[in-house]
């Protein structure tokens, strides 16, 4: 039976923030290679998100979000109050366009990287 | 084990580090049409659920795919 004091505090940050990562370590730090690869996905895609350490208290959360979500291990990517997956699903998703969906950002990572690096490939002034 | 909780998936499995507790796994099941992968990887967690409370799994990289897509 999970900490009920916990399972809201992590109810009310779902709740409070439309993209949320729970991960072992921090962004700058990751201590987990697979929620140092959701970082780096989240990186690309441009988006503001919270992340969540859950290092200090993993037993705990992990009976939490077993109740909340029915998943124990981390990293997990809370979409809009929903968990959207683990690493492996955050990949797969990122890779086939429909995490930029789900996100609610418009165009794929690798497009808007392809526009963000194409005014450094054009020549800087035309001559005819 | 994955295939008697799924009847009718395909299961590949590759053993990662040739020690037998970190897998990857790809699943191809009827029952995954119209859930999401989320609720896939759910059905098939659940299936392997003892394999990972006795410890004989430590690690399951899933990929999960719903048959003919």
């Amino acid at each position: 039976m999970a900490d009920a004091e916990l399972k809201q505090k992590v109810e009310e940050l779902i709740a409070a923030n439309p993209v949320l990562l729970f991960m072992k370590g921090t962004p700058e730090m990751p201590r987990c290679g697979f929620s140092m690869r959701v970082v780096q996905v989240l990186e690309a895609m441009d988006v503001e998100y919270g992340a969540v350490d859950v290092l200090p208290a993993l037993q705990p959360l992990r009976e939490v979000t077993a109740e909340i979500s029915d998943w124990q291990t981390f990293p997990q990517l809370y979409v809009g109050g929903e968990l959207l997956g683990g690493a492996d699903i955050v990949e797969e998703m990122f890779d086939s366009g429909e995490l930029a969906e789900a996100l609610g950002v418009e165009q794929s990572a690798e497009a808007r990287r392809a526009e963000a690096v194409a005014p450094t490939q054009a020549p800087p002034l035309q001559i005819e | 084990m994955i295939e008697a909780a799924l009847p009718g998936a395909i299961v590949e499995v590759v053993d990662e580090t040739g020690g037998g507790d970190h897998l990857r796994a790809t699943v191809t099941a009827p029952q995954f049409e119209g859930l999401s992968r989320i609720d896939q990887h759910r059905l098939v967690k659940a299936a392997v659920r003892e394999r990972f409370d006795d410890g004989s799994i430590h690690a399951l990289s899933l990929k999960t795919a719903v048959p003919g897509s």
